[in-house]
């Protein structure tokens, strides 16, 4: 397929809040623009709270909300919690029955090809309410493993009821075929996006390790701290600056103190886009228990410059190369993590060959190739259920069970034949 | 959607080693646009200050250039950034977009003539582009702080001007005419000097509660004092992000900080207060 000229598709996202700040907003946006320039693309809010959205949006796309807390906080309905978005869900008390009501409606009247969920609680209202003749597709920017069970049950149940689980990591998208009983659904990893830097990459002699991102104990600037306690003491005069505002600034503040770095290590505030930022530094560094993805990490590589990370649960190992592109050394280890940056602060030609390596690798993750497997993906789930349809007498065959693995057999077996049918018959609509 | 009303305003800019700094804005419908610069006046005072740099289209993307050139040096202050379309037209002020500032990072290391004149493109806090220009006779950069329990000590770098046999650092207690000097170690070079000043030279009978001194230092017995502070990287706001720890003795906690010029100064608090570095 690949190299083909796809027909034009009508996708709608549904995200939270296109209106605040975040990485799915970012990774919605960034995708949503892509595919608008051969598809007909919109992105539905759930809720909003302000006139514009603080991140700039593609023009080709189009944007609306559901529910404008502006004029509706105060609605009756808005009052009463939620029963279609599950309890279980992380925003559920952002959610309520007016929130029901209105998805409900718009997800029933739907009169595109696609509609893409953002979030497990968006993904219930998909695998529920959104018609059969649309492609249902639920995205998980989270993992299912670290999921409260509630919501593990939640979205089990419902989750039959889509076409398509796409996850950020293959990690993520193993443990879905492994944990979830889900015949039928097509789970594939779709990493996020980066879009191409406008300016030209680091060229590695700066003396600034880099990272980004909130400051939450899960990503453990404590340990990135301690770890450039090491660095500083051989290095002097190497910098490390931290992006990001949270809740840990105070504690990261007195870390630095008790050892001293204040002349070396820097809490720098929020700073959007990074991009000009990244163009500083000539190490990146991240240093997470956890991370779904590991977005800053691709976005440094993008700038040119190689990443020390903790290879931890589930972005990182699919990002870096270890000794390619950057390090992964083990979580929670301040002096693995302090050697790996060693190596590349006290050797310049390593660092900046592993700098253009990042360059070349990242650009996997290029709104291009992204795209392109976004829409390879949501192609064949089309063609695979019209032909599906049309060879099988199953009323629906996502909830057949038993005969899943058939299920599965036939749907390949018609994809090979079918390639090319889907436009003539969607032509015909 | 409609796109946000300002977004066709948002200007990319690039500085050079030597303070050349190079904005690009997306086209418009303007026939003869410039570049206005305004130095922000005092509250309530007018403006005075304006410079105007023509717009021209560049050699990519059809985008709007232009250039504004080390010399002469600007006035010292903040330079707000706007488009003007027409001579007559209404000014519209600019967003920022990226700023490429990598060349900034290093810039302490190189030594500079007199007058010391420095530029930094920055954010305002209600979020427009606009430019920060130091212009002194001499400056001195901090490089590094240490704080002990017993002292603190402030290692500098001179531009513009050469120390001297009987070059003292001089802090001066804002707001009255109290100073006290101290004995700076000279490097051979000239340039480079450390002082260290301990809870004795910032605390004391004039000392009371709440006091700041600012920092100088004069290159010889007779010469002008020279302000010590950090300019010469990327950082345009540096209060908040470069934070000391406080030096605790006698009943009093003395904390070096940048303030919101970034120039050195030392503030002294009753220690059993507690601490607040903003």
């Amino acid at each position: 397929m690949v190299g083909a000229v796809y027909a034009t598709m009508k996708i709608s996202f549904l995200i939270h809040n296109a209106y605040g700040i975040g990485g799915t907003i970012t990774t919605t946006f960034n995708l949503a623009g892509a595919l608008a320039e051969r598809h007909d693309v919109e992105i539905v809010s759930a809720l909003r709270h302000r006139e514009h959205p603080h991140l700039v949006l593609d023009p080709r796309v189009r944007l609306r909300a559901l529910v404008d807390l502006r004029k509706e906080a105060d609605h009756p309905l808005h009052q009463r919690p939620a029963k279609v978005f599950p309890a279980a869900e992380y925003r559920h008390r952002q959610y309520s029955e007016l929130t029901d009501q209105r998805i409900g409606e718009w997800l029933e009247a739907l009169d595109t090809d696609v509609v893409i969920g953002t979030r497990p609680g968006l993904n219930v209202h998909i695998a529920r309410q959104a018609p059969q003749r649309v492609l249902r597709v639920g995205q998980e920017h989270l993992t299912l493993d670290n999921h409260p069970p509630g919501l593990r049950t939640a979205l089990r149940r419902a989750y039959r009821r889509l076409d398509v689980i796409t996850t950020v990591t293959e990690a993520d998208a193993a443990a879905y075929r492994r944990k979830m009983w889900l015949p039928g659904v097509h789970v594939e990893a779709l990493p996020n996006s980066v879009p191409d830097p406008a300016l030209s990459p680091a060229d590695g002699t700066a003396k600034i390790v880099i990272a980004a991102g909130r400051l939450v104990p899960v990503k453990r600037y404590d340990l990135l701290i301690e770890a450039f306690a090491q660095v500083a003491a051989a290095f002097p005069d190497w910098q490390l600056r931290i992006y990001g505002k949270g809740e840990e600034e105070p504690r990261l503040r007195e870390l630095i103190e008790r050892l001293r770095l204040w002349n070396n290590v820097f809490l720098m505030g929020a700073a959007t886009p990074m991009e000009a930022e990244w163009a500083k530094g000539s190490i990146g560094a991240a240093a997470s228990d956890f991370e779904p993805f590991g977005m800053t990490i691709v976005e440094a590589m993008r700038c040119g410059l190689p990443v020390v990370s903790t290879d931890c649960p589930y972005g990182p190992g699919e990002i870096i190369q270890d000794g390619a592109d950057g390090r992964l050394v083990p979580v929670k280890d301040a002096d693995a993590l302090a050697s790996a940056l060693l190596e590349l602060v006290g050797d310049d030609e390593r660092r900046r060959r592993m700098g253009r390596t990042a360059l070349d690798n990242a650009r996997r993750f290029a709104p291009g190739p992204v795209v392109a497997q976004a829409e390879r993906l949501l192609e064949k789930a089309l063609t695979t259920r019209t032909t599906g349809r049309r060879t099988t007498t199953l009323p629906d065959h996502r909830t057949s069970g038993a005969l899943t693995g058939r299920g599965h057999a036939a749907r390949d077996a018609a994809h090979a034949a079918a390639v090319g049918a889907l436009r003539a018959i969607r032509k015909g609509r | 959607m409609t796109m946000h009303r300002d977004t066709h305003l948002r200007t990319h800019c690039a500085i050079d080693p030597d303070g050349r700094v190079t904005f690009r804005l997306p086209p418009g419908p303007a026939l003869r646009p410039q570049l206005l610069l305004r130095l922000r006046p005092q509250k309530g005072r007018p403006e005075t200050t304006l410079h105007l740099l023509d717009l021209e289209p560049g050699r990519a993307g059809g985008q709007l250039h232009a250039v504004l050139e080390p010399h002469p040096a600007l006035d010292e202050g903040r330079w707000d950034l706007y488009l003007l379309p027409e001579p007559e037209a209404e000014r519209q002020r600019l967003r920022p977009g990226l700023r490429d500032l990598r060349v900034l990072v290093d810039g302490h290391l190189r030594d500079r003539p007199s007058p010391v004149a420095v530029r930094v493109p920055y954010v305002t806090k209600d979020g427009f582009l606009a430019l920060r220009a130091w212009r002194r006779t001499a400056h001195a950069e901090v490089r590094a702080i240490d704080v002990t329990e017993q002292a603190l000590t402030v290692e500098a770098r001179l531009h513009g001007a050469e120390l001297h046999e009987g070059a003292t650092v001089r802090l001066r207690l804002r707001g009255s005419d109290t100073v006290r000097d101290l004995r700076p170690r000279i490097d051979d070079d000239g340039r480079g000097f450390s002082f260290t000043a301990g809870p004795e030279d910032l605390t004391g009978s004039t000392a009371g509660p709440g006091r700041i001194w600012d920092a100088f230092v004069r290159p010889a017995a007779d010469a002008p004092p020279v302000r010590i502070g950090r300019l010469l990287d990327d950082v345009a706001d540096r209060k908040h992000v470069f934070v000391y720890p406080a030096l605790t003795a006698g009943g009093s906690s003395s904390r070096p900080y940048y303030t919101v010029d970034n120039d050195l100064a030392i503030e002294v608090t009753p220690a059993e207060s507690p601490i607040c570095p903003k």
